[in-house]
């Protein structure tokens, strides 16, 4: 009986079908970005020199560190609006409160993070412990984020410190961007941290919050920690978006809001949770900011550039679902 | 013969002997009354039934003794010391541990990694160790007979029987002191596995307390059981003692009818076939060929993941075959899906296997539910009229005796067994004349299932045409006029009235089809 039983069910083994795992990994997307990019380079050689390099770096780093943020929420099942709040509070506080050199940049850091990690504190506790729904709490920490701004700076003006605006934009040996180091060094704490149980925990609980928690499971204690963390990485966001403007802007987070979910869902992360990465959705804001430069250069005019944008997220959605399809029928 | 079960529980000499006793346990929820009084003694090296129709309070009890629900009163004893645990993992560390029904696992994470949680091996202070966790869950797979099983496959990917294996073998690496299993064989075609896993753990003086609505089942592996009715435990009897329809009667107050009724052959010969099929083929089935005619029950008996599945969707269009012929009151077909099978011909109604994710609507009504597929019949305008809803909806429910009072209830927090009432209730509405039915009383209680063999009978009896799927022999042989066996894809038996007996069909599943069997069959 036991050998007709175990007929079916040996086929079912973890052979992944490598083009799932491309199309739900972050395959798809850096291919697409490597395309872009050759495509940029193709028009504006000298887009491969170490100085523009540099500047498209200086360009992602806010918004890809805002997908990153957004990614671990939404991985974790939720949507966290509060990215716009926390970007503009970090914005205006360094352009008001301007300190200079290495400590004052070091200084301007910690409270960045402590700002995120604030609000991230006030979410965690409203999702995680009172169990609103995340879209509804984080809207109004995002509302009374954006009042905060707005008591600290009226209209856009200050002055972010030149220490800042200088050397985070900078190269090092003239080569490697700054910028992109910041970027590589949360992808690495990224990589760290998934390979912890807290880690796992985020995508279990993304999949099946109940089974996760019925499994032993901390739901409370992770989906809190998720978004301090989160919010920590749109502080980060914040400080590299002053160090690109050198300008203070009450609203300057509202842009990053929608185009951070735009650049996690382009990076092939399922917004219903479960599935995805920070890395990709790293990659799905730098694509989305290559594509505003092709265009430019182009010559198409920015006011089309949102079109582009939209119709692009909707291929990659569609592509890598058929992509994930085809796997399956494999 | 029967015991009191407050008697006895409540004698202080008594309680020492049992390795797990709830006395009085109380859970309301708003004016919901889910477990009025859970009384319960598990022992040691002892398999225990929790018996009780759907509803009874067998879950509420279920999640107290596992720590997922807390009671609002009584007293729980672990080895003659207070036992409250707040959550899971503090009965886990008391070594109760739970398979449950609706499973637990986590379905983007590995075997092993579910089988582990949530203490997984850790290289170092922080990361886990993938490989160190790959190996203990191969151990564990292998200690209870699932090598068969990849470790690092992801659940999600695992068959649902495969998936209910892990669940219980979790709960059996946990369950140093009871063990807790609902419904273990919801999803389980056979029992070997599990009954030589309940027996080693028996062996090693774990209380089992198994939740079945499998009498069959029940009286094999288990030597005493608990009673529950309308979330009080009405007695613990010693199987040995009581007869099937003694059980009955403490399950549901009345004495249940269980035998076969003799019918009629309904079929006739000569009438156009309702549903036909010719050399249907696609997802591992192949050479798929059967009628079936107004009047008739065609049953389909086959273990777990022969395809059955498959079968079901080609014939409603949710799938599509790669080779053969479907035929609707004789006209070739190409069906497109389940609106479009209720269109064609005479019209096809699908139950789906899931309830809670293929077949109810949570949040609405358990009218609106029955009156979905009909919807513009429950309207004079565009609007809906919920009297005529309700109305549309009571003529569907009068045939699977669902009570009235049920209709303007949210569908998801009615019993299991009404709301399968409701969704056979459903298939009726439409008005088709041809019933699709997978496993059409899965997972519900004694009553329920007569309510709906009877609403089944009597749609036959009509001219209607069904065709259904159980797991449970009984059901078979109860209900079908004629059955088809499904091994490995392909149609390997069919048997007709009389032949229908649970040997015979049991022999085809297991593919033993031998001269010498078949040859005595058709003498």
């Amino acid at each position: 009986m036991s050998t007709v039983q175990s007929d079916p069910s040996t086929m079912i083994r973890s052979n992944e079908n490598p083009l799932i795992r491309f199309a739900t990994g972050a395959g798809l997307i850096v291919l697409t970005y490597v395309v872009l990019y050759a495509l940029h380079a193709f028009q504006q050689p000298r887009a491969l020199t170490s100085y523009s390099i540099a500047a498209l770096f200086n360009n992602t780093a806010p918004l890809a560190l805002a997908a990153a943020g957004q990614a671990i929420i939404v991985i974790s099942r939720g949507f966290d609006l509060s990215v716009a709040g926390v970007i503009s509070i970090c914005n205006v506080t360094l352009a008001v409160y301007p300190m200079d050199g290495p400590g004052g940049a070091m200084a301007s850091v910690a409270m960045c993070l402590a700002i995120g990690g604030s609000v991230g504190l006030v979410n965690g506790y409203l999702v995680a412990v009172l169990k609103l729904q995340s879209i509804a709490a984080t809207l109004a920490t995002m509302i009374i984020c954006q009042g905060i701004a707005l008591v600290i700076l009226k209209a856009p003006g200050g002055a972010v410190s030149e220490w800042i605006v200088y050397e985070m934009t900078d190269r090092i040996f003239s080569v490697i961007p700054v910028s992109g180091l910041v970027l590589g060094g949360v992808v690495l704490i990224w990589l760290a941290l998934k390979r912890t149980s807290f880690g796992i925990s985020i995508y279990a609980i993304g999949a099946d919050e109940t089974s996760a928690a019925l499994s032993g499971i901390n739901v409370t204690r992770v989906r809190f920690l998720a978004h301090v963390l989160a919010g920590c990485t749109y502080g980060l966001a914040g400080f590299m978006l002053s160090a690109q403007t050198a300008t203070g802007n009450p609203t300057s987070g509202t842009p990053l809001l929608m185009l951070s979910f735009a650049a996690v869902a382009l990076g092939g992360t399922a917004l219903t949770g479960g599935r995805g990465g920070v890395f990709a959705s790293i990659v799905g804001a730098a694509t989305l900011i290559l594509l505003q430069k092709v265009l430019f250069s182009s010559g198409v005019s920015s006011f089309y550039t949102g079109m582009f944008q939209g119709s692009i997220l909707i291929l990659a959605v569609v592509f890598s679902s058929l992509l994930a399809r085809l796997g399956d029928t494999k | 013969m029967l015991r009191d079960q407050t008697n006895f529980s409540r004698s202080e000499m008594a309680r020492d002997t049992f390795a797990l006793q709830a006395i009085g346990l109380r859970k309301t929820y708003g004016a919901t009354v889910a477990l009025e009084r859970g009384d319960i003694g598990l022992k040691s090296g002892e398999v225990h039934a929790l018996l009780g129709e759907n509803g009874a309070g067998k879950s509420t009890l279920v999640r107290i003794l596992a720590g997922a629900v807390y009671p609002g009163s009584g007293e729980m004893f672990l080895d003659a010391s207070p036992y409250a645990p707040r959550n899971l993992m503090e009965a886990r560390q008391n070594h109760v541990a739970t398979a449950f029904q609706e499973l637990s696992l986590v379905p983007n994470l590995t075997v092993a990694q579910n089988l582990l949680l949530p203490k997984l091996p850790k290289a170092g202070p922080w990361f886990v160790s993938a490989k160190e966790t790959k190996r203990a869950g191969e151990k564990i797979l292998a200690r209870h007979g699932l090598n068969r099983i990849d470790p690092q496959a992801e659940i999600s990917k695992l068959p649902l029987a495969d998936r209910q294996r892990i669940e219980i073998t979790r709960a059996l690496e946990n369950a140093g002191r009871v063990l807790i299993l609902d419904e273990p064989t919801a999803s389980l075609a056979e029992t070997d596995w599990l009954f030589e896993r309940i027996s080693l753990a028996r062996d090693q003086n774990v209380a089992v307390l198994y939740i079945s609505h499998r009498l069959a089942e029940v009286r094999e592996i288990c030597s005493e059981a608990t009673v529950l009715r309308n979330g009080s435990a009405i007695a613990s009897v010693g199987l040995a003692e009581a007869t099937d329809s003694d059980i009955f009667e403490m399950m549901v107050g009345r004495k249940a009818a269980h035998e076969k009724t003799p019918r009629s052959t309904r079929a006739s010969n000569d009438r156009t076939a309702r549903l036909a099929v010719k050399k249907l083929g696609g997802h591992n089935l192949h050479n798929i060929g059967f009628e079936l005619r107004p009047g008739e029950i065609l049953g389909v008996a086959a273990l777990e993941g022969q395809g059955q599945q498959w079968l079901f969707k080609m014939l409603v269009g949710l799938e599509q075959p790669t080779e053969g012929q479907i035929y609707v009151d004789d006209h070739p077909v190409k069906l497109v899906g389940p609106r479009n099978a209720l269109k064609t011909g005479s019209g096809i109604a699908y139950l789906p296997e899931e309830r809670k994710t293929e077949g109810i609507l949570g949040g609405l009504s358990a009218a609106t539910n029955i009156v979905l597929p009909v919807l513009g019949s429950a309207s004079r305008s565009p609007l809906i009229s919920p009297k005529l809803e309700t109305d549309v909806a009571q003529s569907s429910a009068d045939k699977v005796e669902m009570s009235t009072r049920y209709l303007n209830f949210a569908i998801g927090d009615l019993s299991g067994g009404n709301q399968q009432k409701a969704l056979i209730a459903r298939t009726l509405a439409t008005g088709a004349k041809t019933l699709l039915l997978f496993d059409p009383s899965r997972g519900v209680d004694v009553g329920t299932k007569q309510s709906i063999y009877t609403a089944i009978r009597n749609f036959a009896d009509k001219g209607g045409s069904v065709l259904f799927y159980s797991s449970e022999l009984p059901e078979i042989v109860q209900l079908a006029d004629r059955c088809m066996v499904i091994y490995g894809g392909q149609v390997v038996r069919s048997f007709a009235r009389e032949d229908i007996t649970e040997q015979n069909l049991v022999a085809a599943m297991l593919g033993h089809v031998t001269s010498e069997n078949s040859t005595e069959v058709k003498a």
